[in-house]
């Protein structure tokens, strides 16, 4: 199957795509009503948190972190998607990246800034939260280097700053479209701005196609680095359950993974409610799919991998931390992320659920759950069975402030990455140009090639 | 003075050095000053108070009665922290948690701040002059036996003055009440050693065998024996003490002791007995009346293994000198005198008397000892209120409406009285039925002298000075009270004093050179004493005359199982919380338990095996029911309590007192049955029987204890070696 | 301000650990507690409550582990007692371990704070600013022992925490903890300081005895000894010494040795490298009864 049809006007693409920025389905408006409701749970429940002190939070000592540090991890680990088709596959020619790249993009961007609020969400004094980066003040005072959760901060700050620049240089030539098609009014003003004056010179392709080359390559590493760091603000402590070597790489496998879910879900989502059926084709969904399963199968590995080196560490801590996610009072939770994170995916190897719409939907967001799972069971139960018998826990759970702000972050993110559909272009329509172009070229060789040899 | 018109005896009398005649041989010189010595606040700070430097008063520890020397640091006229005078024989520097929390009896929000006058279900503000003139007319509408006054153990120059003021109105109802005191133990130290607060050298014991004494916590004088207690564990002559503790519910000192006994309730004098046989140390009519207590018998008796009562035995007789003590064990039973009486036997057949039993020193002013509280004197006056003879009743230090047993009804019965005056410092259980509340000082405001029970080394009188200023200005010392109460019958003879503090001075100036202060002018000696918080007297050493005897000692059989009501309950006393006056004390309600950890709340010790076998787990909401009545309290699995036994901790279940104690937990005072040591007449605390039925409700044991239950799960953390493993001999 | 001044300062802070070109000079304070003295009887905690401020959070809060104690007495049963090991009853009483924060050497809380808000000082103490706290309790996270306590409300304004009166017992050398910041025990610093004040006004050093923490003080079987650790005058010193236990080693003598070496100094964790500054002295039981 093709993964997009070859005949379809260059035309046509533009009217396509900058209709989805008009008139997308009602849908659209009912999503962004939800989003914004959720997200003020979330508003109401941080007022009343930053008033009143964490307690509300039902966080203790010694369950100091809870579920704003996991899913500060699970936003984190989502972000990756879009470096992942946007810069991996771009570099390695995956062609049929190019209709879905954009919104991946997009989705790092805004999971990043989602994940950003839980490091405010979670600070004790969230309104001294400089004190934690380096600024320069009049007193010498600097953060502690040494410290992961500062490398963190650094590393996603930059991360942020690079995935916006890359989501922003990308479009230059599709803004310079809208700029163009657009009628009289803000958009056109802002288009108008932000395309920089973009002629489609061949100067101008060919920077564009440097700087765009340049930052690709930039983000790879910093990809990896990001999720590594945060992996680092476990690996590095001292603690049972997180002292653990394999925890970069498995980090940077379980971004991928839930990363891929969630662009499966808003692949989904996007192409009904912008109409995109057209770009956002099946063939290109079921290359998404196995790219999921792979991924999943290098997680479930590397879990494996990291129960198998705790069990034979003969580290009894740590022993006694894994036994306790399997067997304890989390263990209801450990097993729902095994089996979303293992089992789930494993439907994805059959070619008939490749293409299935509503299946795929509940799976992505199965395998979702599962990782925002795996991020809860990488934090607390070393909290609740650390090194200190004494301090065991195992009665404490999360208080609805802390339910409410996990909830308004799927609202936060909606609001932002479903606004950003309808203000910028949700595919990318040179890219697709081209790879129609590209497929008509081929087709003409192979035709040619056909007639030479009769 | 000098023209009071008193003659010399009364002048002695009023100042409290009466029945000191040779003591008061070189007094002559006693003038008295006017003038106030009070703290001043920081408004008008004087020239020593140095805002940012601390000073420091050294005072008495007013929050039990061991009469622990404390000193106070004051910084911008404010006492903020207690520690103990290191110039005490008696707690050497050192403090209790109890003790710790004293500043928070001063600053407490839930003081009394204004006299009150009842009126209707209200109490409404009166003045001072009001309140007197009231107590005055009701005084005159009684006669003296319609008068009774109950009080906690009061000693020293309150004691007189009380005493006096009682004389004054010819009250002879004086009820010393305190509801956990060692009053059996007394009278049976007084038949065994001839002094009921002897010595007990735990130090210079090579074995301590205690039956329930709870030294460690809330026993006698309890931070002294924990010193004594640290030098015994680090031994004579490198040799550790070994501590074995007999009780059915463990308490502080049974869960340090080196091997702790579960006893079947009740069945200590048997044990006691036992120990003597298997010793075969003993000779004449203590031999015959103990032969029929041979191990088998006392074992089934006792549930004790007969191993373990062998083992006891060799060691006693292998290591001397021991101790043993009688605690619980004497105040819990009906025969509790018996019980202390056979224990004590062991002393004397261990030969300890005179070794770490010793002559204890008391002071030679008579007037100014203790009088000791006890749980008969309770008894009576809850007789006499019942029977409706008394018109006016004074309540002061004692709190029966929430520590008397359910039994004896005695809330009911104070109502009897016509007139009730309570001295308080919060509105408690008692001061709610008082029909006139009179605010008290806090004892880190007022003035006195206290004299202990239990004395360490020689005798002392401890002084009681105010640290800071008052913190509200209607609040009286009791001092002061019974002054201006006196003063309403013998204006002339107290005239002289303007204040208690006057009093005080005056009467320890007339009195300096038997107070070591000869020599001295009076300004010198006073500013001594006061600086240095204890007179130190040699006192008069009592003779040990006790002799082991036998006769009247006969122990019943072991209790008979009750159907009804199948379990002995134990109440537990607990070294931060004892009777529960102090439980608005919030440092105190958030410091756990040291033995379950359990924080703000009561709970039912039960034995796992009982509460497997009862279908009970930890938080269940159990009721727990005597025949006297029933408590509410979630349940505790505790492995130290003996399986026919529970234990409720005493102190909480307030339903007054202040905001850190209403509503917190239950008290098992209210269950308690009115059963009485047959010949002290003191209650008996441990013969309460009880059923426990769950009630359905569950709740998180709030607990210090976290998941892992209180175990190390391997992880090293406190770790214990054996006594062959390790060489004291060598430590620093 | 400068990257300068960031190296020079960076360099100091790495320097006061226990390394040998740096030793603790003239103070490295430290404690020893015997076990086999204390009796659990909670005095030493109620004395912290009283000299450093902390909050009574009160039943509910207590019920959610926020409690504030900067030291909790542990109570442990034998692992033999109950249905697993067979006994019945603690036989041989409970064990009791006075736990606050055990100023490590190397401070696993230390490395991990984003803010540098828990530091080393030069004496060897493990400090925490609470005005440069910024909250995160990462160093909670990474405390071994589980000894910082959060202040998840705000105490001062908080019901019944300090209410009228009671206020005034707050003692002024020490700060009262505002929400959303991190604290411990501080081995009673603010003493450490009045102390080392005093000596150098008197152009001396701080004297065995000069100085104790408020636990020490109350502790009414004396399990608790203090002092600097560098002066071989100290009692703190000579109990190491005496018990072989040396600050910067993950395992001492006796843990070489095979069998009982009479030595009972011993430090909790000590194989995870903290190097913590308080020694236990391990219980004693009785083995002719
Ligand atoms: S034992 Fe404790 S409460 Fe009693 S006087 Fe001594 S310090 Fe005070
Ligand atoms: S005990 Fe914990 S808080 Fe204290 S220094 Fe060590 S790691 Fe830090
Ligand atoms: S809670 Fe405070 S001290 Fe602890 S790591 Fe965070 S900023 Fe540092
Ligand atoms: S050393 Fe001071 S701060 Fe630390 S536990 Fe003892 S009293 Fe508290
Ligand atoms: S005060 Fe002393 S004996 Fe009591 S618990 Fe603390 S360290 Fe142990």
């Amino acid at each position: 199957m093709k993964d997009i049809r070859e005949d379809i006007a260059w035309a046509q693409i533009n009217q396509d795509v900058l209709k989805s920025m008009e008139s997308p389905r009602k849908l659209y408006w009912v999503i962004l009503f939800f989003a914004f409701a959720a997200f003020c749970v979330g508003v109401g429940c941080e007022v009343y948190q930053y008033q009143t002190g964490m307690g509300v939070a039902n966080k203790n000592n010694p369950h100091a972190w809870g579920l704003y540090i996991s899913t500060f991890i699970f936003w984190i680990g989502m972000s990756h998607s879009g470096t992942l088709l946007s810069a991996i596959l771009h570099l390695m020619h995956a062609d049929w990246r190019k209709p879905i790249f954009r919104f991946a993009e997009a989705l790092t961007t805004f999971s990043l800034m989602t994940a950003g609020l839980f490091v405010m969400v979670h600070l004790g004094r969230l309104w001294q939260f400089y004190y934690s980066v380096p600024y320069p003040d009049e007193r010498g005072l600097w953060p502690n280097f040494q410290s992961p959760l500062l490398w963190d901060a650094m590393a996603i700050f930059t991360y942020l700053s690079s995935s916006i620049l890359f989501l922003y240089i990308g479009m230059i030539p599709d803004l310079a479209i809208c700029r163009d098609h657009l009628h009289e009014g803000w958009r056109k003003k802002l288009y108008t701005l932000l395309s920089l004056g973009w002629e489609g010179t061949d100067r101008q392709w060919r920077n564009f196609r440097v700087t765009y080359l340049t930052i690709a390559c930039f983000l790879i590493p910093l990809a990896v680095s990001v999720h590594s760091i945060v992996a680092a603000d476990f690996a590095m402590s001292q603690q049972p359950g997180w002292h653990v070597t394999s925890f970069p790489a498995y980090f940077v496998a379980g971004a991928l993974y839930s990363g891929c879910s969630a662009i499966i879900t808003l692949f989904i989502i996007l192409r009904y409610v912008f109409k995109f059926e057209e770009y956002m084709t099946l063939p290109i969904l079921k290359k998404t799919v196995r790219l999921t399963f792979a991924i999943a199968m290098i997680w479930t590995y590397l879990n494996a991998v990291e129960f198998a080196s705790v069990w034979y560490s003969h580290d009894q801590a740590s022993k006694d931390v894994l036994i306790q996610k399997v067997v304890g009072p989390f263990a209801p939770f450990w097993w729902g992320m095994i089996f979303c994170g293992s089992v789930v995916p494993l439907m994805l190897a059959f070619k008939r659920f490749q293409t299935n719409v509503p299946v795929l939907f509940v799976v992505s967001l199965l395998l979702n759950l599962g990782m925002w799972l795996e991020r809860w069971m990488i934090v607390a139960p070393t909290f609740s069975h650390g090194y200190y018998p004494w301090t065991w826990d195992h009665d404490q759970w999360p208080g609805f402030v802390q339910w409410g702000m996990v909830f308004a972050s799927f609202g936060w993110f909606t609001m932002l990455f479903m606004g950003f559909c309808k203000v910028f272009p949700s595919v990318s329509m040179y890219e697709v140009k081209e790879m129609v172009y590209h497929r008509k070229l081929h087709l003409k060789n192979s035709e040619t090639a056909e007639q030479g040899a009769h | 003075m000098i023209d009071s018109g008193l003659d010399r005896r009364d002048f002695l009398k009023v100042l409290g050095w009466g029945g000191a005649a040779a003591a008061l041989s070189g007094c002559g010189n006693t003038s008295i000053e006017d003038g106030k010595e009070t703290v001043v606040s920081y408004v008008e700070a004087a020239d020593y108070a140095i805002p940012g430097i601390g000073v420091y008063y050294n005072s008495t520890c007013a929050q039990c009665d061991a009469g622990c020397s404390i000193n106070g640091r004051v910084r911008e006229g404010r006492v903020l922290k207690l520690e103990g005078n290191p110039a005490s024989a008696i707690n050497r520097g050192k403090t209790c948690g109890l003790g710790q929390a004293g500043v928070q009896h001063h600053y407490n929000p839930d003081r009394v701040r204004e006299p009150m006058l009842r009126k209707g279900d209200k109490f409404e503000t009166i003045t001072w002059d009001k309140a007197y003139a009231l107590i005055a007319e009701k005084l005159n509408g009684a006669k003296g036996e319609e008068v009774a006054f109950l009080s906690g153990g009061v000693s020293g120059h309150l004691k007189v003055l009380l005493g006096n003021y009682l004389a004054s109105i010819g009250c002879k109802n004086h009820y010393v009440y305190e509801a956990l005191a060692p009053a059996v133990a007394r009278a049976a130290n007084k038949k065994a050693y001839g002094i009921e607060m002897p010595r007990f050298n735990i130090n210079k014991a090579k074995v301590v065998l205690s039956f329930g004494a709870d030294f460690l916590g809330s026993w006698v004088s309890p931070v002294h024996f924990s010193q004594q207690y640290a030098q015994f564990r680090k031994g004579v002559d490198g040799q550790r003490g070994v501590l074995i503790q007999v009780e059915s519910k463990m308490t502080l000192t049974g869960a340090n002791a080196d091997r702790w006994v579960p006893v079947r309730p009740g069945t200590e004098g048997i044990l006691a007995l036992g120990i003597i046989n298997e010793l075969g140390m003993a000779s004449g009519d203590i031999a015959a009346a103990v032969k029929g207590y041979d191990r088998i018998r006392v074992s089934k008796e006792t549930g004790v293994p007969p191993g373990q009562i062998d083992k006891i035995a060799a060691l006693l007789k292998l290591r001397s000198p021991s101790l043993v003590l009688a605690g619980s064990a004497a105040e819990g039973y009906a025969h509790g005198s018996q019980n202390a009486a056979a224990i004590n036997l062991l002393n004397h057949v261990l030969g300890n008397v005179g070794k770490t039993i010793e002559a204890s020193s008391s002071v030679t002013f008579t007037q100014m000892a203790p009088a000791k509280g006890n749980t008969a004197a309770l008894k009576s006056l809850n007789d006499g209120l019942a029977a409706g003879k008394y018109k006016v009743l004074f309540s002061y230090a004692a709190n029966p409406v929430f520590t008397a047993p359910g039994a004896l009804k005695f809330k009911d019965n104070l109502a009897k009285a016509d007139f009730k005056v309570s001295f308080a410092h919060y509105l408690d259980e008692t001061a709610l039925q008082a029909d006139l509340v009179l605010p008290l000082d806090s004892a880190l405001e007022d003035w006195n002298t206290q004299v202990p029970e239990y004395m360490a080394e020689g005798a002392q009188i401890n002084i009681q000075q105010p640290l800071m200023e008052k913190l509200h200005a209607n609040t009286r010392g009791m001092g002061d009270i019974l002054l201006a109460l006196v003063k309403q019958r013998r204006a002339e003879e107290y005239k002289s004093f303007d204040d208690y503090y006057a009093y005080l001075r005056a009467a320890m100036l007339q009195n300096k050179g038997a107070l070591g202060g000869g020599g001295a002018d009076d300004d010198t000696f006073w500013n001594d004493t006061l600086t240095k918080g204890i007179v130190k007297l040699a006192g008069s050493s009592g003779a040990l005359s006790g002799k082991a005897s036998v006769v009247g000692l006969t122990l019943p059989a072991p209790s008979a199982a009750d159907a009804q009501y199948p379990l002995h309950l134990i109440p537990g006393v607990t070294a931060s919380l004892r009777d529960g006056r102090h439980a608005n004390q919030p440092w105190l309600q958030e410091s756990p338990d040291p033995l379950t950890t359990i924080v703000w709340d009561s709970w039912v010790e039960i034995h796992p095996k009982k509460a497997a076998e009862l279908g009970i787990k930890e938080g269940d909401i159990l009721e727990v029911t005597s025949r006297s009545g029933s408590i509410k309290a979630q349940a505790y699995l505790f492995p130290g309590i003996h399986p026919d036994a529970i234990s409720v901790p005493l102190g909480r279940g307030h339903d007054a007192l202040g905001r850190y104690a209403k509503g917190y937990g239950a008290n098992p005072f209210q269950i308690l049955d009115a059963v009485f040591d047959q010949e002290t007449g003191e209650l008996a605390m441990h013969e309460t029987r009880v059923k426990v039925s769950k009630t359905g409700q569950c709740v998180i044991v709030v607990k210090d204890e976290g998941s892992a239950g209180g175990k190390q799960m391997g992880r090293k953390i406190a770790v214990s070696m054996s006594t062959d493993e390790v060489d004291l001999s060598k430590e620093v | 301000m400068s990257v300068n001044n960031l190296l020079e300062n960076w360099a100091q802070f790495r320097h006061f650990h226990p390394v040998d070109d740096k030793p603790h000079d003239p103070y490295k304070w430290a404690m020893s507690i015997d076990l086999d003295a204390c009796t659990g009887c909670n005095a030493c905690s109620v004395a912290c409550y009283a000299e450093n401020n902390l909050p009574v959070v009160g039943k509910e809060k207590y019920q959610h582990g926020h409690v504030m104690h900067w030291i909790r007495i542990e109570r442990y049963w034998d692992e033999s007692l109950g249905v697993a090991g067979g006994g019945d009853f603690p036989e041989q009483g409970a064990q009791f371990l006075p736990m606050m924060c055990q100023q490590c050497e190397a401070a696993p809380c230390e490395t991990v704070c984003p803010a540098a808000a828990t530091n080393h000082t030069a004496d060897g103490l493990n400090s925490q600013i609470y005005n440069r706290c910024v909250g995160s309790r990462y160093c909670s996270a990474n405390c071994p022992f589980k000894v910082r306590y959060f202040n998840w409300y705000d105490y001062p304004t908080t019901d019944n925490v300090w209410p009228a009166e009671m206020n005034q017992q707050l003692n002024p050398d020490v700060t009262v903890r505002s929400k959303g910041v991190m604290e411990k025990c501080t081995f009673c610093v603010q003493r450490l300081h009045a102390a080392k004040g005093t000596a150098k006004n008197e152009g001396r050093l701080v004297h065995d005895g000069d100085v104790q923490t408020a636990c020490q003080q109350a502790c009414p079987t004396s399990a608790i000894t203090f002092g600097n650790l560098v002066d071989p005058e100290s009692k703190v010193h000579k109990q190491w010494q005496s018990q072989q236990v040396e600050l910067d080693k993950d395992a001492q003598v006796k843990d070489q040795k095979e069998g009982g070496s009479g030595l009972r100094g011993y430090r909790i964790f000590e194989e995870l490298r903290p190097y913590p500054s308080v020694m236990y002295l391990e219980r004693v039981r009785e083995s002719a009864v």
